[in-house]
């Protein structure tokens, strides 16, 4: 938990030369600011950690909830590795994809603390990456349409003109993957910024890997969120590699989350396998952003089983992409890294609590996994059936108006 | 209806949509978001809006233009000043995203985002980043958003309301020089297109078109060649993107002479691109480029006056062309 630090006051040279009523005027002013800055950092919004709060808000989901939050990672997990079998075995397979395999829990113990559902300007936003299946999926996007706009289908959620990267659903406060790493960060910051200006209650999240610490739209998004008390939430998923490169070329601090001291906003490291302590941390974050209190930035220890894209020394049926990867021309990190994350597995995780927690039991389990698995059977099935775009409305939706002129034809 | 100067008649525009919504939000950095007119109220939209509508960044382009952008997809009509210099800080975030989202996402995503990128260029002395007459065409190659440049107070103002209602990303490109030109403006909100260019004088024998700055320049040479006879056709573009290629053609396919001013840069100049699209409709005209040269603008008040083209220069080259 990062602490706030205040500027250096001298009360006996604040007024030096002025009368005792301003000098004690200036006084008050001065403990009113430090009593502000204690508390902005307690904890949790309301209640302080002085007064016992232990932050363990998973204790109060309710049981269709906890079941939703393992069905969702079950969701994303399969839906994933449906993506990486099919790139493996279908040769006419034309995907791009980047796993989000692994890292399942993060997306949904974050998505479970927002408002999700309802008309748009009520609705908690995300913002998320080129890796967007998890985010989609958590926030509520409809797998069939997920999968029938990354095979640039005409039906699906963009109409084709998305694929993987550029995915948007407003329905449920999903306004968009981004292709660019990066600039998502000052837009999230901005809708922030709009919902301020609005005076309601909601919040805008980003999510961003290791490798946005370098960009400037981290620390541009997080030094005007700060100052301006927005209700923003970033959420870094530390899978430990950008692209190719371990993130120690890119940062010189081992938590991104310390970067938080710089801008004087509360910086949470959080088990990114575990979905409960990810709900705990972000449903902190959120209850400051309703109250006004600001942003939080919030660093996801978590872990990728395939490459950056596709699925390079993966085999069908089997998870993780292992050895030589032809787009990095070498084995970028160690495989015992690999099986040692995979042997602590969000899925496994996730149901060993609901389990341990009497909310199902292990045959419960497995029939909700095999209904899962079904669910995005029929996802891809559904996608199979559905048409190509037509070439021609390549002219369309550059403006909400009209189509622009054809070119090519000379 | 009053004499109004450019940036007042601006922030009358802003300050009526800014009344109409009352969540419409305004960055602006470092300047205060005041204009003052001779007779007039002092408009101070920080005062009459608060700090959360209206902020005061810091140097932080890419925040300003990523947090229009961002509030607009979320449903607030914002706007930003970005001031020259750090007018192209915002540029990736304009053509990558502004220009591209609401096509990346098949047609939902909606941006009724508006960023005034200011242009300077008229005064010597200040060197090569603070001199200097560009990004008309930087902004304009974008897909995606409207690219508009007034060139008076009135268009100042219509524009502006247009651009704020526009529920499209408009990139409203304001040259400095603006800033010194008062004209009659109403009081009353009014609109002027965003895809139509101005026939500023008729005339049979040239075509003279420019944007921005300059057609100050193009209107005090078209005022000289008139009167030693020469009858002149002056448009301004005002739209970059689109761009009003049918007035355009209509002019040259009467006069058969085109004669393009600019004082941004010669290669890939607006002008450039007002002849490739005339040329393509019209046959037997011939064609004239006036522009900056391909190089940053100097320090040396010798060296910069001596290189920008101005009104004299139109008057020796439009003779010449006649000639």
């Amino acid at each position: 938990m990062s602490t706030l630090r205040v500027a250096d006051h001298h009360p006996s040279t604040d007024n030096a030369a002025g009368s005792t009523s301003s000098t004690s005027t200036s006084r008050r002013t001065l403990l009113k600011g430090f009593a502000a800055a204690g508390a902005a950092v307690s904890m949790s919004s309301r209640v302080s950690w002085a007064d016992g709060e232990i932050g363990y808000w998973a204790k109060d989901l309710p049981n269709e909830k906890l079941v939703e939050m393992y069905q969702t990672i079950l969701r994303i997990r399969w839906f994933e590795r449906t993506l990486a079998d099919k790139q493996l075995s279908d040769r006419s397979f034309r995907n791009l994809i980047h796993l989000y395999a692994g890292q399942e829990a993060v997306a949904t113990g974050v998505c479970a603390a927002l408002n999700n559902k309802g008309p748009f300007e009520q609705l908690d936003i995300i913002f998320g990456t080129h890796r967007p299946t998890g985010h989609a999926v958590a926030k509520g996007v409809d797998m069939k349409k997920l999968a029938a706009e990354y095979n640039f289908k005409a039906t699906g959620l963009n109409r084709g003109y998305a694929g993987e990267m550029h995915l948007s659903d407003r329905s449920v406060g999903y306004i968009g993957a981004d292709g660019i790493v990066g600039p998502a960060a000052v837009l999230a910051a901005g809708s922030a910024f709009a919902f301020r200006a609005r005076g309601n209650k909601q919040v805008a999240v980003v999510f961003g890997g290791d490798g946005t610490f370098a960009t400037p739209a981290f620390h541009s998004s997080l030094n005007n969120a700060s100052l301006l008390k927005l209700p923003f939430i970033y959420v870094v998923e530390n899978n430990l590699y950008h692209q190719f490169a371990h993130y120690s070329y890119s940062t010189p601090i081992k938590d991104i989350a310390t970067a938080a001291n710089t801008y004087r906003i509360p910086g949470i490291v959080v088990d990114g396998q575990d979905v409960m302590e990810v709900y705990n941390k972000t449903k902190d974050a959120v209850e400051r952003a309703r109250a006004g209190e600001g942003p939080t930035l919030i660093e996801a220890k978590t872990y990728r089983y395939y490459g950056h894209w596709g699925a390079p020394g993966a085999k069908v049926g089997e998870m993780g992409s292992f050895g030589y990867d032809p787009q990095a021309i070498t084995s970028w990190r160690p495989e015992r890294e690999l099986r040692a994350w995979l042997s602590r597995d969000p899925v496994d995780i996730c149901r060993n609590t609901l389990v341990s927690w009497g909310v199902i039991d292990q045959a419960k389990a497995a029939a909700i996994e095999t209904a899962m698995k079904q669910e995005v059977k029929e996802a891809f099935e559904w996608e199979a059936k559905q048409p190509l775009c037509k070439p021609e409305d390549a002219l369309k939706n550059v403006f909400t108006e009209g189509t622009v002129a054809a070119r090519q034809f000379g | 209806m009053a004499s109004k100067s450019s940036m007042y008649a601006m922030y009358e525009a802003v300050q009526h949509e800014m009344r109409q919504r009352k969540d419409m939000t305004w960055l602006f950095e470092l300047t205060p978001a005041v204009a003052s007119n001779p007779g007039l109220p002092v408009i101070n939209l920080e005062k009459e809006f608060g700090r959360t509508r209206v902020n005061n960044t810091g140097i932080d382009e890419m925040w300003m233009a990523g947090a229009t952008l961002g509030a607009g997809l979320v449903g607030t009509t914002a706007v930003t000043f970005i001031p020259y210099q750090g007018s192209q800080v915002p540029f990736e975030l304009i053509q990558n995203h502004a220009g591209k989202l609401r096509y990346m996402t098949g047609g939902d995503a909606a941006m009724p985002v508006v960023f005034i990128v200011e242009i300077s260029g008229q005064a010597a002395g200040f060197g090569g980043q603070h001199s200097d007459y560009e990004c008309d065409s930087y902004y304009a190659h974008i897909p995606g958003v409207k690219v508009v440049i007034p060139s008076r107070p009135y268009d100042v103002k219509g524009m502006m309301a247009s651009a704020i209602q526009d529920p499209n990303p408009v990139v409203y490109l304001f040259p400095q020089a603006l800033r010194q030109l008062s004209e009659e403006v109403p009081d009353e909100q009014f609109t002027v297109p965003l895809d139509k260019a101005a026939v500023r004088t008729t005339g049979n024998d040239l075509t003279i078109v420019s944007s921005g700055a300059g057609m100050i320049g193009v209107l005090d040479a078209t005022a000289q060649l008139q009167k030693a006879g020469m009858k002149v056709e002056a448009i301004d573009l005002r739209s970059l993107k689109p761009m009003d290629t049918e007035t355009l053609v209509k002019s040259v396919q009467k006069t058969k002479r085109l004669l393009t001013f600019d004082q941004s840069y010669y290669t890939l100049s607006p002008g450039a691109e007002v002849i490739a699209r005339v040329a393509e409709n019209v046959d037997g005209a011939r064609y004239k480029r006036i522009a900056f040269p391909d190089a940053p603008p100097p320090a040396s008040p010798e060296m910069f006056n001596w290189m920008r083209p101005n009104a004299s220069h139109i008057v020796a080259a439009a003779t010449r062309f006649m000639g």
